[in-house]
């Protein structure tokens, strides 16, 4: 073999030839200031764990508070204060900055490409995130801001929220949605033009294409919320009265601009998660994605007709008819490519051999809990029956089937699923079964009975509430399966910290996976790739495991024949 | 080798789903309201329309969930890697793929259909029953390009509904243009049976939102904006609901509540308010008439400013107590004292709080505070909207300062 090989090359090959490769600079000041993406994704992904514990304490002062009718725990300022922080720190410093994190890491190594298309740039928005987040924590030290994490005006002028809080989480919207802005252009750059030989669109990984996708999303709606929130900031200290309907302002501009955002919001939440999903399913049933076409499409249709849906927020202020009409269709419309995906995971699936480490669990978990989510997405995008349902506690069972369902566990899966990767060990599966089943029960006992709370007549973001219509009981058994859920997430905090140190080692390929992240070493070096393997499916692992098999047997065979 | 694609066990799982709904259907109409459907029980036809719409996509959406969750669990436990599985390598089928989207088109196609066919009932008001209460036509209070849908023969009990910083005040429509002499209430809504009500929904300072659950939707009152519903309650009772749209700390106890009773009884109740409401006022307008005239007979007593022998008065330009007193009729600022009793300045009307009392230990900044933004905080017994609100225009700075002076000094001392 190899007296061959050198006998065909005669002629020189121009390579890059080091004496001697530099050492991985390490310490925490190498952190700081690092431009590589794995780097900066794993920082993303700390930071953002770190904003999940604090938004869960918020979470679990709150169902503390509501645990028992007319309950005095808690003030109501403080109580606003808290799910004002809890969505917004869920929303813009949890999820966006874990999807940021897992994208970071794994776009470039899923495509083969050596870093980002700017590796400052990525610095930037993850510093910015990060000052986003201590701006708007550094609240505490005053007042923080009490308007809820959508920050109707006029609630959130100065006339009726005068306490600097509300300026606070106007920068928080800045710093983040500058970060984010950057982040997605980098993404988008990057995957355009930086995908390895071969791999032409109908090849790229669909987690990637939804990251594409999600890219796009944020570059059309960022600048909308960057533009309403610097209005309110004008309102608030320059005199204007944009949101001021004393002055000729309204307060449905805001409104429109917040769902404007507001709603393609949740796609980029979600996308993301769809494609982590569409990415472990096929891995762990052995068998192809179920559709790869249809999913891509069904991706691009999602962002399309999602930017075109916002006021299904506003069914219930003044709209007229043939709007609430449009808006209902216009909603039903973008539900058809997100419900068929289910059918194609579930085909997928199909005549597989399906395999459960707790990556998959949690692809599953995904899958039951956002199909209730869906479903309950068709009740409110029906505007009359939303006139019922609208800003009670279905709604947030809705959300938090959908946004917890759809984008926390997919990110959980993502997480136990590339963690060998980004480590290089991998997770105790034994704990990971213990933290997925506590965290799947839990958030199901802690929603499902939450659309009954909201049926009988319980509106969302009160501090207290009366012993009508079982609502003790229901938020009894609420609050009961929030503890059980933060048990959860606990123990999958605990298993990161045990395998970081003691999980068995993983090797390139744990999991014998379908994309080219699997190809260089866990963890991946600085250069990612010394080769990048030419692409020739969406699989580009499969065909290099045949390749070598086929490889092999043609060397045994050789083997074989030179012996005898 | 496998089962083929077609004999699916999702037929098995549609026909439990189907069982399920129904066995979960006939309950959730009745004793289960609540849990599994949203409440009911006034016979207003729009709530009635749209629970039944509700019930519809709850039965669609339970066949969809037990389907497609029993496909998966069928297919997770049957597809488990086992011993000798091996995976089957298909890419997708193109039928199917058409086969599911249209299917769920379909579906959705069924839900708009009987929307639109349910839209009538929930959108447009009947007209009273015979025995319901003979209402006016067109008393209303509509303004801007919106209007609310009224019966076919015009005439309804119309109701503007005020959201404000954390209280519901209700405003009924009578026939004359006047709109200061209507009859009022505060948090219950009282309305006869039988009879068409339309509402005219407004707020007066942040976003709140008009929520009956038993009457039907809830319909947000935008500050700048009218917003319209209405019912036709059968059954009477009372229906509790409380504001849906976050408005700052108190938005937990701004309830609302509707009573119905029949339409002799809402006489009743409504000549009663009336009478009540003119009672107040003539009294209000007493002490005031009683006051102006104490005060000018004061003022004609008073040393003549430019007399040598009066106090050299140069910052007492503005003389807190007087303003109290007598308020500043030129820019329109009410007297306090018409409504407030104060021991210093000898008033003693009951319109709004007694002073002396819930003045003490106050700050001068808490006083400011009262006095400009009345409707902010309300004290305790008292309703907003009676304390006149323009004292941040009607008085200028030097003035309110001397006045928020006096008043600090006259109860908490110098
Ligand atoms: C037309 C009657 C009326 C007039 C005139 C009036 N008030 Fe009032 N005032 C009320 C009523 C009713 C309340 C209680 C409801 C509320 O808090 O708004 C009240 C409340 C107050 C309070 C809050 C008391 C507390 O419990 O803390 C203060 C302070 C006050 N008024 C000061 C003034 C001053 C100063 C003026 C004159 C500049 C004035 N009021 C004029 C009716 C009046
Ligand atoms: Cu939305």
């Amino acid at each position: 073999m190899t007296t061959t090989s050198a006998a065909a090359s005669t002629t020189a090959i121009p390579e890059v030839v080091t004496n001697s490769a530099a050492p991985r600079p390490s310490g925490w000041l190498s952190w700081l200031t690092s431009t590589d993406h794995k780097r900066i994704g794993i920082m993303y992904i700390v930071a953002s764990w770190m904003f999940l514990v604090i938004g869960g304490v918020e979470a679990l002062l709150i169902r503390l508070q509501l645990a028992v009718p007319d309950n005095t725990l808690l003030s109501p300022q403080t109580y606003n204060a808290l799910f004002t922080m809890h969505g917004t720190t869920m929303v813009f410093l949890f999820l966006m900055p874990m999807i940021a994190g897992i994208a970071n890491y794994t776009v470039p190594l899923m495509i083969g490409a050596r870093d980002m298309a700017f590796p400052k740039l990525n610095a930037l928005s993850l510093w910015l995130f990060i000052a986003g987040g201590i701006v708007f924590y550094g609240s505490l030290l005053f007042s923080p801001a009490e308007c809820g994490w959508t920050c109707y005006a006029p609630l959130s002028e100065t006339a009726f929220s005068p306490s600097n809080g509300v300026d606070s989480w106007i920068f928080l919207v800045h710093l983040v949605g500058v970060s984010s802005f950057v982040g997605a252009l980098n993404i988008f750059v990057t995957i355009t033009n930086m995908r390895a030989p071969g791999m032409s669109w109908g090849r790229v990984p669909l987690f990637v294409w939804t990251m594409l996708t999600q890219a796009i999303l944020l570059i059309i709606s960022i600048p909308v919320i960057a533009g309403a929130v610097t209005l309110l900031l004008t309102d608030r200290h320059f005199g204007t009265h944009f949101y001021d309907p004393t002055n000729g302002g309204s307060p449905l501009l805001w409104q429109h601009l917040f769902w404007f955002f507001g709603h393609p919001e949740v796609y980029i939440l979600v996308l993301p998660g769809f494609g982590v999903i569409s990415e472990i399913l096929p891995v762990f049933s052995r068998k192809p994605i179920f559709g790869y076409k249809a999913i891509v499409a069904a991706t691009l249709g999602i962002a399309v007709i999602g930017t075109l849906v916002w006021a299904h927020h506003m069914f219930t202020v003044p709209l007229p008819f043939f709007l609430m009409i449009f808006f209902m269709l216009g909603t039903y419309l973008v539900a058809i490519p997100t419900g068929v995906k289910i059918f194609n995971w579930v085909f997928t699936m199909w005549r597989g051999a399906i395999e459960f480490p707790v990556a998959m669990l949690y692809a599953l978990g995904f899958l039951a809990t956002f199909l209730l989510g869906g479903i309950t997405g068709i009740f409110l995008a029906t505007f009359p029956v939303d006139w019922q349902l609208h800003d009670t506690y279905f709604v947030v069972a809705h959300f938090h089937y959908t946004i917890v369902g759809g984008a926390v566990f997919s990110m959980m899966a993502g997480l136990y699923y590339w963690f060998p990767k980004m480590t290089g060990r991998m997770m105790n599966e034994k704990l990971g079964r213990v933290s997925f089943a506590l965290t799947l029960g839990g958030f199901w006992i802690t929603f499902l009975i939450q659309h009954s709370a909201g049926l009988s007549g319980m509106p969302r973001r009160v501090y207290e509430y009366a012993d009508v219509n079982n609502l003790g009981t229901y938020n009894m058994i609420s609050t009961v399966g929030s503890f059980i859920l933060a048990l959860g997430v606990l123990l999958t905090i605990i298993n990161i910290l045990q395998s970081l140190k003691n999980g068995a080692k993983a090797g390139p390929d744990p999991w014998r996976g379908n994309t080219l992240e699997w190809f260089t070493p866990s963890p991946p070096p600085v250069n990612n790739f010394d080769i990048v393997p030419r692409v020739r499916s969406v699989e580009p692992m499969q065909d290099i495991r045949r390749q070598i098999e086929r490889q092999d047997r043609v060397g045994e065979e050789a083997g074989v024949a030179a012996g005898s | 080798m496998r089962s083929p694609i077609t004999s699916l066990p999702a037929k098995n799982g549609i026909l439990f789903g189907i069982v399920l709904v129904s066995a979960l259907l006939i309950p959730a109409t009745g004793a289960f309201a609540g849990i599994l459907a949203p409440e009911a029980g006034g016979g207003t036809p729009n709530a009635e329309a749209i629970r039944s719409l509700y019930l519809l996509i709850f039965g669609l959406g339970c066949i969809v969930f037990f389907g497609v969750g029993g496909l998966m669990i069928w297919t997770i436990v049957r597809y488990r890697a086992s011993k000798g599985a091996v995976a089957v390598q298909v890419h997708g089928n193109n039928r199917l793929e058409v086969g599911w989207t249209v299917g769920a088109a379909l579906l959705l196609v069924l839900i708009s259909v009987v929307t639109f066919i349910k839209l009538d009932q929930i959108k447009n008001p009947p007209n009273s029953s015979a025995n319901g209460l003979s209402t006016p036509q067109n008393a209303s209070f509509s303004s801007g390009p919106a209007k609310p849908s009224l019966p076919p023969n015009g005439r309804s009990l119309n109701i503007d509904v005020n959201g404000q910083q954390y209280l519901w005040r209700y405003t009924y429509a009578d026939t004359d243009t006047n709109n200061l002499n209507n009859v009022f209430s505060y948090e219950q809504m009282v309305v006869p049976t039988n009879t068409t009500v339309t509402l005219s929904i407004r707020a007066q300072d942040v976003q709140h939102s008009w929520w009956i659950p038993e009457l039907g939707g809830k319909f947000d009152a935008v500050p700048g904006y009218t917003n319209y519903t209405w019912f036709n309650i059968t059954e009477p009772g009372v229906y509790d609901g409380q504001c849906a749209e976050l408005c700052g700390r108190g938005h937990a106890t701004m309830i609302a509540s509707v009573k119905a009773v029949s339409p002799d009884e809402f006489k009743l109740w409504y000549a009663s308010q009336k009478a009540s409401i003119v009672a107040a006022e003539k009294q209000a307008a007493t002490a005031r008439n009683a006051l102006i005239a104490k005060d000018a007979a004061a003022l004609k007593n008073a040393p003549s400013a430019d007399a040598p022998a009066a106090a050299p008065a140069p910052a007492a330009a503005v003389d807190g107590k007087k303003i109290f007193v007598a308020g500043v009729p030129a820019t329109g600022a009410l007297a306090c004292g018409s409504c407030h009793a104060l021991a210093d300045a000898g008033t003693t009307a009951a319109v709004g709080p007694n002073l002396d009392t819930t003045l003490k230990g106050q700050s001068a900044a808490m006083i400011k505070a009262s006095t400009l933004y009345p409707n902010k905080l309300i004290s305790k017994g008292f309703a907003a909207n009676i304390m006149p609100a323009n004292y941040g225009s009607s008085l200028t700075k030097a003035q309110l300062d001397a006045l928020v002076k006096y008043l600090n000094d006259a109860v908490n001392g110098k």
